[in-house]
């Protein structure tokens, strides 16, 4: 169903600025590329035995 | 408000733009003057096609982050790259819209309506105002966007082709199309 709003207040830039900013979406992102990393649960485990070797 | 949502009213230069783009695509940190440059018209973009702010919020998030993972997929090959971010908008709208996390919205201002209904009409009633709100009630979706870009947020035909995925003689007779449609729906009804 659409809804049609007339005269609506919309958020000044600077509020919106306030809402939002790069640096929470560039965490976000990198956040996402972390978790999506499939060398994520075998990294810590590899150096581990690698290092046990190299012993 | 002014609208503050054409890609003609920003002035900087594509070669400067295509630069930052090459180099955002080797550190997704460099992106921070092309979101300076785009955040706030693709707010105002979802901002008007959803009822809750909180909501227009999120969705502009998502539009950003989707674009910072896909940026690398990004060539310029005549494409604005600010068209590119409101396609990613428009596709995270209706994906909201179907997820039913948001709803379809048309956010209009009292005077461009009445500019509307002046158009078409000797003189202008509430009456009028009522029909012509049902009438954009009555447009398919596709049409409703193509008059919501044309005359409520007066883009040119060049930029809603752009978005929409369509050249601008398409641009231009879909609109003109969807607006015929559009009177015969306000003049049916009187």
């Amino acid at each position: 169903m659409l809804k049609i709003l007339l005269n609506r207040k919309e958020p000044s830039i600077e509020q919106v600025r306030k809402h939002q900013n790069f640096n929470k979406i560039l965490a976000a992102v990198q956040y996402q590329q972390k978790v999506n990393n499939p060398w994520r649960y075998w990294y810590y485990p590899s150096l581990t035995i690698c290092l046990l070797l190299l012993v | 408000m002014p609208l503050q949502l054409s890609l003609q009213q920003q002035s900087f230069l594509p070669s400067e733009e295509k630069t930052q783009i090459e180099r955002a695509q080797q550190d997704p940190r460099y992106f921070a003057p092309l979101y300076e440059r785009y955040h706030d018209a693709i707010f105002r973009y979802v901002y008007r096609r959803v009822d809750d702010e909180e909501q227009a919020y999120d969705i502009t998030s998502c539009v950003f982050v989707k674009a910072l993972q896909s940026l690398h997929k990004f060539e310029y090959r005549g494409l604005p790259f600010g068209a590119w971010l409101f396609r990613i908008a428009k596709s995270e709208l209706y994906q909201s819209f179907r997820d039913q996390k948001a709803q379809r919205t048309v956010s209009l201002d009292k005077v461009v309506l009445k500019q509307v209904i002046e158009e078409w009409t000797e003189d202008y009633t509430e009456e009028d105002k009522a029909r012509l709100l049902l009438a954009l009630k009555s447009l398919k979706d596709q049409q409703l966007q193509l008059v919501e870009m044309r005359f409520f947020e007066k883009r040119s035909f060049k930029e809603i082709g752009d978005i929409c995925g369509l050249s601008e003689n398409n641009a231009k007779v879909k609109t003109f199309r969807a607006v015929l449609k559009l009177k015969e729906f306000f003049h049916q009804k009187e």
